[in-house]
């Protein structure tokens, strides 16, 4: 039976398809596989962002943070960053969203360069929108955390490969 | 009944409410600093939320990192334990704020309480006895003398805001008062923020006697008898046992009825513990009251058979205490805990580090509170306390025998404990007689220094 974390990602997953107009979907867990099928043309409003995707499908066998798996497995799960990057870390426990308000952009994209102190997201904590800042210059390589998501203290959120 | 629980603290009391709540159903959410990652109550928990680095003041100090896992693991309610955010009104108002129930008093109670002077004019009010004292804050050296005069020395001043000996001073003239209540004054700035003092009778050679209540949320208290807490160093509590070999039943029952009556006054919930000092002759006053589970609630539990965690929760769950408490509360045979620090057991050196060696003593009647185990880390940051022993015996001699045979089978290697301690306090004669009072382990070290050279 699944538990209740597991049962929202499925949601999450299950939305994010619906969204995004994918007709047929697979998927394996350990060392991932997944097989997508699009209905049609992608929506005009916008494409589908594969990265966004990968990442969620990278989440979902590791559950959130709150799971009884042992306290690091949120970021064990993820495929293991290269020694160069580093990885900006939560200040807070809270709720993790990539961008200031739900539909808005992203405050940053995978690719972009940051400067130190630049928002890279925002964790929400008691009701306050948290904005999360660089602590490197870089380029963003990977989104770790999954918006909507619970982080806990100390919880990476982003790698950056520092310039 | 909650559906799921946090728990606000960590350690062996973290670990205590974890397992009452798994025994009664309840999902159980930890919190920890990244120092406690591999402790036991992380471990055991349902769910785990890193909540800070290892200061407390960063960590399980810090409400809006404890409020906001609460969230996120969506829970009915907090346990806040004992110590840290447990006496914290202003915690107990953002749960209530954030809709989330905190296992205690309402936040008004915890303050009033929580405040020396007010808590001693509440129970004046309801007719507790309490010691002798200045009614309120005292403004000047003046007033100071003039309440010493009407009081009879020695008197102590203590400060209104503070605890743990700091910010006071036991005068036995008038000629000394003036200058000890400058200084009293100041060191109460210093620590707490706030100078402000107030007197009482100082009683030269005190008994520290304590009374468990409950109280539910429907006006109901009842109180479960008394633990005496007399062997102590510097005001911190080494060894606790129940019942009090100077309370007699009568005592006990009177006692019992007044403060069930004080507390129905102001409201109170959940479970508490009053304070007392007993003087040379037998009588008792009230000092203070702790608004919260207590590290030594194990002693009382042992000799009436009911689980105090498991009665806070149903409690704050809205359940009365009639079906939580059977009435009369009946003593049992005797029981005394020994709390085990990590210290060294003669100059009592907080000693962090890994653990390589631990065994647990067992067998009837013995039980043992701690979140340590072999492999085990003790951090620097906390409390010092890594166990509680407690022995239950019909009476109180099967009690300390199994107390001295238990603890020597507590093995703790790779750090210093006060174990070895514990083991000469039980073959003190003064102690197996029963003969102590809050000074005793004064006298003892003497007693131990003599005998050496």
């Amino acid at each position: 039976m699944m538990d209740g974390n597991k049962l929202n990602e499925l949601r999450e997953l299950v939305e994010f398809l619906k969204a995004n107009e994918i007709a047929e979907f697979d998927m394996e867990q350990a060392d991932l596989k997944v097989r997508i099928k699009f209905a049609g043309e992608p929506a005009a409003t916008g494409g589908i962002d594969l990265a966004h995707l990968s990442r969620l499908m990278a989440s979902v066998p590791a559950s959130a943070p709150a799971a009884a798996a042992p306290p690091v497995a949120a970021s064990a799960l993820a495929a293991p960053i290269e020694e160069a990057l580093h990885e900006v870390k939560s200040p807070i426990v809270g709720t993790f969203y990539e961008s200031p308000s739900p539909g808005a952009q992203s405050f940053v994209k995978i690719g972009d360069q940051v400067e130190v102190g630049q928002v890279l997201c925002i964790v929400e904590a008691m009701k306050l929108m948290n904005e999360i800042e660089s602590d490197v210059a870089g380029e963003v390589v990977k989104r770790i955390a999954v918006s909507g998501q619970p982080v806990e203290y100390g919880q990476p959120l982003f790698a950056i490969r520092a310039r | 009944m909650f559906r799921k629980v946090l728990i606000a603290n960590r350690g062996e009391i973290a670990l205590r409410v974890i397992s009452a709540c798994k025994e009664m159903g309840i999902r159980t959410v930890a919190v920890y600093s990244e120092a406690d990652r591999n402790s036991l109550h992380v471990k055991f928990a349902d769910e785990a939320i890193c909540i800070g680095p290892p200061r407390s003041a960063e960590s399980y100090l810090n409400v809006p990192a404890v409020i906001s896992a609460a969230e996120i693991a969506d829970v009915d309610a907090i346990h806040p334990g004992y110590g840290l955010l447990s006496e914290n009104a202003n915690f107990a108002e953002v749960c209530r704020a954030s809709n989330i129930k905190f296992i205690g008093p309402p936040p008004e109670v915890t303050r009033m309480m929580g405040e020396k002077s007010t808590a001693r004019q509440t129970m004046k009010k309801a007719k507790v006895p309490i010691l002798p004292g200045s009614d309120g804050v005292i403004e000047s050296e003046g007033e100071a003398l003039e309440w010493a005069r009407s009081v009879g020395y020695p008197v102590i001043l203590k400060a209104v805001a503070g605890g743990g000996g700091r910010g006071m001073r036991i005068c036995r003239n008038a000629e000394e008062l003036p200058a000890l209540f400058n200084q009293a004054s100041t060191e109460a700035a210093n620590a707490f923020g706030n100078g402000d003092l107030y007197m009482e009778k100082f009683i030269e050679r005190p008994r520290h006697i304590e009374f468990q209540v409950l109280a539910d949320e429907h006006g109901n208290v009842m109180s479960l008898g008394e633990r005496e807490c007399s062997i102590q160093r510097r005001h911190q509590k080494l060894i606790e046992e129940a019942p009090s070999l100077m309370v007699t039943p009568k005592l006990r029952e009177e006692l019992g009825k007044t403060i069930k009556k004080s507390l129905e006054n102001i409201g109170y919930w959940n479970a508490g513990t009053i304070e007392f000092l007993m003087d040379e002759d037998g009588k008792i006053y009230f000092i203070e009251m702790n608004t919260r589970i207590q590290v030594e609630h194990c002693v009382t539990e042992m000799v009436t058979g009911i689980d105090l965690v498991k009665a806070q929760l149903r409690i704050a769950a809205g359940e009365k205490l009639s079906a939580i408490v059977p009435e009369p509360v009946v003593i049992r045979g005797h029981a005394i805990e020994c709390r085990i620090n990590a210290e060294h057991p003669e100059t009592f050196t907080p000693s962090a580090g890994k653990i390589t060696a631990f065994n647990v003593p067992g067998g009837n009647g013995v039980r043992v509170d701690t979140a340590q185990y072999a492999e085990g880390v003790v951090p620097p940051y906390y409390d010092s306390m890594i166990a509680k022993l407690i022995c239950h015996g019909k009476d109180r001699e099967e009690a300390m025998n199994k107390m001295q045979r238990a603890l020597s089978q507590f093995v703790v290697q790779g750090i210093h404990t006060t174990i070895p301690m514990h083991q000469k306090i039980f073959a003190d004669e003064e102690f197996r007689l029963g003969k102590f009072d809050t000074k005793f382990m004064e006298r003892f070290f003497e007693r131990q220094k003599n005998s050496k050279g």
